[in-house]
């Protein structure tokens, strides 16, 4: 009787496994449908071209325009305003990039109250970076303080702020990382994309996602089928399923 | 015992050899690039492949118990309902398409009759025509007078609200998520799991039960009260949302987009590019360990650049010159496809300024001898159909005047001179960037994971991910 059991579940093992078994694809075959594939020159180099200006490597796009004849999607004289804006918060010169912004457009800061609240924060930041804590305090209070009474998340984050005025030995403190370089990055690719927002362009360049969509593609497909994957993004080279 | 000589004794080198082996495969590959500019070669829209439905399918329906109107847009029901056996159901001419992120059609209740027993739904090939769509198997229904949602039984579950007369109600499929949803006046009433038992081709449906019931169907000829295409967008977007959670290796797109214009011959950029990348903040470093290995591609920068700019600049003559004083081994056979599509060129750009005859004879002894050979006689013949038009640009050969097509040939001449680098380990790095490998990659995963999906839903096709990131803009 046992034996019989045992050979049942035998049997249910394998129908299980033929249920579930994957599609395996070969080298060649999968060779071959790559090789299907129809990439356009042109389309490439949009993409490209779509990094180089979302990213603000201004002369890059310029040479690239005059050695591959794509046209940019964007203005670039507009680029290099954007980048002084970009470069001002990552080099801590707050007051000079809200100036800047301005003058690029004066709606950009009136419509974004959240984005004008970090760059206030970020100049109370570099007022106690440079010790000028009556300076600080005037500010905070004067400038940063109405803002923190419209909205809570505000008051929260100036109180946080306020309190690196509270300790001697800041780079120990538990706000210490308001000091560090990436809090100024944050902010600077806040007012980035707020200003691409505001020239109808979006925020991000489109080839990291195009690699997001890789990575999520061949993982959605793992599940249905064994064929050479790309690993390592960036050698691009195809590794055999392992069957 | 004979040797094989492949080399013909010519180039000396042990790559050479691998490289003629390889030789028809790269002179099909270059060809084939050469006419993806011509018109036949363009199936960017695959929406358009499929069939979609148009009108009613006046032979299957129910007749008997309902009238058809001649434009087979709208039906009323004829009979008396007795029973739940005469039902006035029609079918959509077409099932719906399925290689789209969503299938979408509208009714528009003109008269709801005695008791307005209308419903909207899907049902497959065979359906029983007599029943409401939902009451069988493998159809749904969301029927008017109960508002209820039928799923292949008698009995209905709590879905919305009911609809009559004058309203506005819509039935769509979306792929993505495998659901049916359905709208009343413009607002979504709700969506339902599309089973997996609902197979094979689904029809847009429609039915009538009570005297006098009357409905007009849309299937796209209208304007939709319903907003399809920011639904669309909202549906594209929640995919969006968690592909975007996926993290990247640091400065992978820094990398490629460094290795492309590498690859290319894009130096002025990348000289641009490196500068400004060492002021960034914070500084882009790529290690070597990456994997982006250089070696093989800063392998003669400056020599692909300027002949990539001749050949931009329509200066084919010099450009040969060059490549004989450079690379010789390169247009030493006449009969390669290098030469060809460099002869190619030369006779366009005669067309180009119109010295008609000088390219009559320029193409009888450069361009006569390719005239029947397998793979270059489709673009011989498209380069001689020039001469017959006095506006070749309006034509259909017109793709051979643009600037994409020399870029084709500057391409061809990059990765000739890329093969020619002692260390290079295989062709595919001549011929494909890292980032077109990606691309690629991405493609046929994509299409293979549709086709495990029973072919439904959007596949990925870079040109479309263009071009709907423009039209958002608007």
């Amino acid at each position: 009787m046992s034996s019989f059991w045992i050979v049942i579940r035998q049997l249910a093992e394998i129908e299980e496994q033929m249920a579930t078994s994957k599609k395996v694809i070969t080298r060649e075959e999968w060779k071959k449908r790559l090789n299907d594939v129809k990439i356009r020159k042109e389309d490439m180099n949009k993409l490209v071209m779509n990094f180089l200006v979302t990213e603000g490597y201004v002369e890059a796009a310029e040479k690239f325009r005059i050695e591959s004849g794509t046209e940019p999607d964007i203005d670039l004289a507009t680029i290099t305003d954007r980048m002084a804006v970009k470069k001002a918060v990552q080099c801590g010169n707050v007051e000079d990039a809200i100036e800047k912004v301005n003058d690029l457009n004066p709606e950009i800061l009136d419509t974004n109250p959240q984005l004008f609240f970090h760059l206030q924060q970020q100049r109370l930041i570099e007022l106690i970076r440079n010790g000028k804590v009556e300076e600080a305090l005037e500010f905070a209070q004067e400038e940063l303080a109405p803002r923190g009474e419209e909205n809570q998340s505000f008051l929260e984050e100036l109180e946080r702020t306020v309190s690196l005025l509270a300790f001697e030995d800041v780079s120990n403190c538990p706000v210490g990382e308001l000091l560090d370089i990436s809090q100024r990055l944050k902010t600077a690719s806040e007012v980035n994309a707020a200003i691409l927002t505001s020239q109808s362009h979006e925020k991000d360049p489109k080839l990291p996602s195009l690699l997001k969509m890789l990575i999520w593609a061949q993982n959605q497909l793992d599940e249905k089928a064994a064929y050479p994957r790309i690993n390592d993004l960036s050698n691009a080279t195809l590794e055999d399923p392992a069957v | 015992m004979n040797s094989i000589n492949r080399n013909n004794g010519e180039s000396n080198n042990g790559k050479s050899s691998i490289f003629d082996g390889l030789k028809q495969d790269l002179d099909l590959y270059f060809l084939g690039l050469s006419r993806l500019g011509s018109s036949k070669a363009l199936t960017d829209k695959e929406e358009d492949e499929e069939e979609a439905p148009k009108e009613l399918n006046t032979i299957n329906s129910s007749g008997g118990f309902l009238v058809v109107a001649p434009d087979k847009l709208s039906v009323k029901y004829t009979s008396v309902n007795l029973h739940g056996h005469d039902v006035g159901v029609v079918q959509a001419n077409k099932p719906a398409p399925v290689k789209r992120l969503l299938y979408y059609f509208e009714i528009y209740v003109k008269d709801a009759g005695a008791k307005g027993q209308i419903a909207i739904g899907f049902t497959n090939e065979g359906f029983k025509m007599r029943r409401q769509p939902g009451w069988e198997v493998n159809s749904c229904g969301y029927h008017g007078d109960d508002g209820l949602l039928y799923r292949g039984q008698g009995k209905g579950d709590a879905f919305g609200p009911t609809y009559t007369k004058g309203d506005m109600v819509g039935g769509g499929i979306n792929y993505a998520s495998q659901e049916f949803f359905f709208t009343k006046n413009g607002a979504i009433v709700g969506t339902v799991c599309k089973e997996k038992e609902m197979k094979g081709r689904l029809f847009p449906t429609i039915a009538v039960h009570s005297q006098n019931e009357e409905v007009h169907v849309n299937f796209g000829q209208k304007k939709f009260a319903f907003d399809l295409k920011e639904y669309e967008a909202q549906e594209r977007l929640k995919q969006q949302m968690t592909i975007e959670k996926i993290s990247l290796p640091p400065n992978i797109s820094y990398g490629l987009v460094r290795s492309y214009l590498l690859h290319y011959g894009y130096e002025d950029t990348l000289n641009s590019f490196d500068l400004a990348s060492k002021s960034t903040i914070p500084p882009i470093y790529i290690a070597q360990e990456n994997g982006f290995d250089e070696q093989d591609i800063v392998y003669a920068l400056n020599q692909r650049k300027t002949l990539r700019q001749l050949i931009r600049n329509g200066e084919i003559d010099a450009a040969i010159s060059k490549l004989h004083n450079w690379y010789p081994q390169i247009v030493q056979d006449d009969k390669s496809a290098t030469c060809f599509l460099l002869h190619c060129q030369k006779f366009i750009e005669l067309v180009r300024v119109g010295a008609l005859e000088e390219a009559v004879k320029y193409g009888r002894i450069e361009l006569a001898k390719f005239f029947g050979l397998a793979g270059f006689d489709d673009l011989v013949q498209d380069c001689v159909a020039l001469l017959a038009y006095e506006r070749p640009q309006e034509s259909s050969v017109g793709y051979l005047l643009e600037e994409s097509q020399r870029d084709v040939v500057a391409d061809t001449v990059n990765a000739m001179i890329l093969s020619t680098n002692p260390n290079m380990k295989d062709m595919k790095g001549c011929l494909q960037s890292y980032l077109e490998r990606l691309l690629r990659q991405l493609t046929a995963c994509s299409l293979e994971r549709r086709s495990a999906n029973g072919d439904q839903g959007e596949a990925f096709h870079l040109h479309q991910v263009l071009t709907i990131g423009r039209d958002m803009k608007c």
